[in-house]
């Protein structure tokens, strides 16, 4: 009920000249309002198109929705009219894209296409619009001045401010951010997630945050999901995840990091390849590159074992991994 | 004597741009040496010069002033011949792999091209059993030989990248972004597979990279560049322990620790970077430093030693000591 968002058991595949890409393998998450979920995976493990699945901006074909649900604020989205769809998108989800120009015209002044949103969505006159764009800006730290300026005459980090403020205007009920600092500077990265910090505190807007950098989740989220494979392999709060790390691919993805504190020689990278999308492993499809696998690995595919409260892992073995790593933290 | 013990010694390097707004100052008097065998990190955010730096000690640039020395001889302003003779001892590894090869030539085809080149073997027998071997080296699997790029994953076609950098045996290779497009896990691996090739065959990087785990785990000495100048140098641990610029302090700040525990006190820098064409003459990080003073937005600092092999250009920490 107080969930804000529900997608239970999405399937998502894209049917190429090459065969079939099994992107989203029934990927379940909630959300509830006020949540900053950080959604981490590396290359190809379906974020993207989980993204997309939700907004319903997925080109039909390639690709095709084989089964699942996505609840939003009480609607199953993937039921609704295209018209509906329209008023969703923009007014009550936003999208930010890693790349600040996917959102951006570039022959419109920004000013302009913050207003432009703001009287899509709001009873406003034009001067009025302008007024209320120019105080976007103001709030993402855009001097009002340069509201007549284009996206050009901007650097990287600022107009992916203007996106923000773009995706702020409608004051949606939830943001999905996908890699928003990835393309920046740290210290533009750093300016970029306070400011989206504060005025997530102002608005309570929430936050689906994805991102392959567990630093930017430490610093910004409250939920974390592990994907692999296109499935969560692991969910939870951000002390379950940090502290309490259960999955075998999460404990390597924190392993393969260079340390800033710890001074080690050889880094432990994770064996093998990236997953495979078009033909995906038998069993776990972890279990080509686990140090851990077993013979039954390849043959069973995991149930989901709450290893406590709140906190579900995607695999055979996940009750000894919850307490051999709570062991070794001891 | 220090040459013998220097793979290159830098001085005063200059490269300007000609821009129609005047001349772009993209490296701006950078001195350094790097030892024989050791790695130079270089950090800096996007369009400090890092790139542009790394190709002008290759000689893909000419330098608008200052010396690059390598191995004990000035090559400056070496001729066009020497230049490619120079091209067999120093390497380029660059960040994205997909781009820089031929997308119709197999694996073993573009690790053969640079000898192909050169024109090292007479024997085509010869030549396989170099491919073959510089595949093992870098650890792609001989089955993959006549595979194409785009059906290997960004590792491997990485792996790709540095086994043409190695084909040549160069003593010497400037290792542009060459992880930052690669994920975590597989990130591991490539940076593994240098530091091994560096201590088995004697190697002596620069490594050129933004992300600044990535330059604490494999460089001996860093240099930390804004808008063409160098902030700081020193010794990698030293410079985490004690920074002493304040651009320093700021960008190792804003670096996001994967631990909740760790909790420290970002220095948000205000404002952006512009690009340096036709600079003011003070400091260039002045505009957006909090300490700075008149004298900052005046004079442009010198490097100072301020501890031993700890370099700054700072006036506010210079007046410190
Ligand atoms: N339009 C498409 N047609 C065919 N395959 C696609 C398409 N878009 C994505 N895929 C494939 O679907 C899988 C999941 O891709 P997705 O973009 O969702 O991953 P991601 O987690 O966002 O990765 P990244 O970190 O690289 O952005 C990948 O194997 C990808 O190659
Ligand atoms: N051929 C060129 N002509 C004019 N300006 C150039 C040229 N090449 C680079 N520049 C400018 O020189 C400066 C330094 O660029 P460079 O590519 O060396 O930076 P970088 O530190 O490698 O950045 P990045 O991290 O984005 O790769 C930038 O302002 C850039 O726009
Ligand atoms: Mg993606
Ligand atoms: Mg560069």
């Amino acid at each position: 009920m107080s969930e804000l968002l529900d997608i239970r058991d999405l399937v998502v595949e894209y049917h190429t000249e090459v065969g079939t890409v099994h992107a989203v393998n029934g990927i379940s998450i909630q959300m509830k309002t006020g949540d900053t979920l950080g959604f981490v995976g590396e290359t190809g493990a379906g974020k993207t198109t989980t993204a997309l699945s939700i907004l319903r901006l997925l080109q039909i074909p390639p690709a095709r929705f084989a089964s699942g649900e996505i609840w939003f604020d009480g609607k199953d989205l993937l039921k609704v009219s295209e018209k509906e769809m329209r008023s969703i998108r923009g007014s009550e989800i936003a999208m930010i894209f890693q790349d600040p120009m996917t959102a951006l015209n570039p022959v419109i002044p920004v000013g302009q296409q913050i207003a432009e949103v703001l009287i899509q969505h709001n009873e406003i006159t034009k001067a009025q619009s302008w007024e209320m764009a120019e105080k976007m800006l103001e709030k993402v730290g855009i001097p009002a001045a340069r509201a007549n300026n284009y996206p050009h005459q901007f650097s990287g980090g600022m107009k992916q401010r203007v996106v923000i403020a773009m995706a702020l205007a409608c004051t949606p009920k939830l943001i999905i951010a996908d890699e928003p600092t990835t393309a920046l500077d740290v210290t533009i990265q750093a300016q970029i997630l306070d400011m989206m910090k504060q005025l997530k505190e102002d608005s309570g807007t929430s936050i689906l945050l994805i991102t392959h950098d567990l630093g930017v989740v430490a610093e910004t989220c409250d939920k974390v999901a592990i994907v692999y494979g296109g499935e969560v392999v692991e969910y939870g709060s951000l002390e379950q995840i940090f502290d309490r790390t259960t999955h075998p691919y999460t404990v390597c993805l924190f392993g393969a990091l260079p340390s800033l504190d710890k001074k080690v020689d050889m880094l432990t990278p994770i064996e093998g390849q990236i997953y495979d999308a078009i033909s995906p492993p038998s069993g776990c499809r972890f279990h080509p590159r686990c140090p851990h696998a077993a013979e039954e690995c390849s043959k069973k595919v995991p149930d989901v074992v709450e290893v406590e409260p709140g906190h579900p892992v995607r695999c055979l073995y996940a009750n000894r991994f919850y307490a051999q790593n709570a062991e070794g933290r001891r | 004597m220090n040459q013998i013990d220097n793979c290159l010694e830098v001085r005063n390097l200059k490269k300007y741009f000609k821009t129609p707004a005047g001349a772009l100052h993209a490296v701006d008097d950078v001195t350094f040496d790097i030892p024989l065998g050791s790695t130079l990190g270089v950090v800096g955010e996007s369009g400090c010069g890092k790139s542009t730096l790394g190709r002008v000690v290759l000689g893909l640039l000419d330098a608008t002033d200052g010396s690059v020395v390598f191995q004990g001889e000035d090559i400056t302003n070496a001729s066009k011949k020497r230049r490619k003779e120079l091209r067999t001892d120093m390497q380029l590894i660059f960040q994205d792999p997909f781009s820089s090869l031929d997308p119709r030539m197999c694996v073993s085809d573009l690790i053969a091209e640079p000898l192909h080149v050169y024109k090292i073997y007479k024997s085509g027998v010869d030549l396989e059993k170099r491919v073959a071997d510089l595949m093992d080296t870098v650890g792609l699997a001989r089955r993959l030989a006549y595979a194409f790029p785009h059906e290997l994953d960004g590792g491997r076609r990485q792996r790709i990248g540095v086994a043409r950098a190695l084909a040549l045996n160069p003593k010497f290779i400037v290792c542009d972004e060459p992880v930052s497009a690669l994920d975590v896990s597989i990130q591991a691996q490539i940076l593994n597979l240098l530091k091994t090739l560096q201590r088995d065959l004697g190697l002596t990087y620069m490594f050129i990279t933004h992300d600044l785990s990535v330059v604490k785990h494999i460089s001996r000495d860093i240099l930390v560049m804004y808008m063409g100048c160098m902030m700081e140098k020193s010794p990698a641990d030293e410079l985490f322990e004690h920074p002493m610029h304040p651009y320093t302090k700021g960008l190792l700040s804003a670096i996001p620790i994967p631990s909740i525990h760790v909790k420290r006190k970002k220095i948000l820098m205000k404002g952006e970077i512009t690009s340096p064409v036709e600079p003011e003459p003070g400091c260039r990080f002045a505009p957006r430093c909090p300490y700075a003073t008149e004298q900052c937005r005046k004079e442009m600092p010198v490097l100072v030693e301020v501890t031993p092999g700890h370099f700054t250009a700072c006036h506010q920490v210079k007046g410190e000591q």
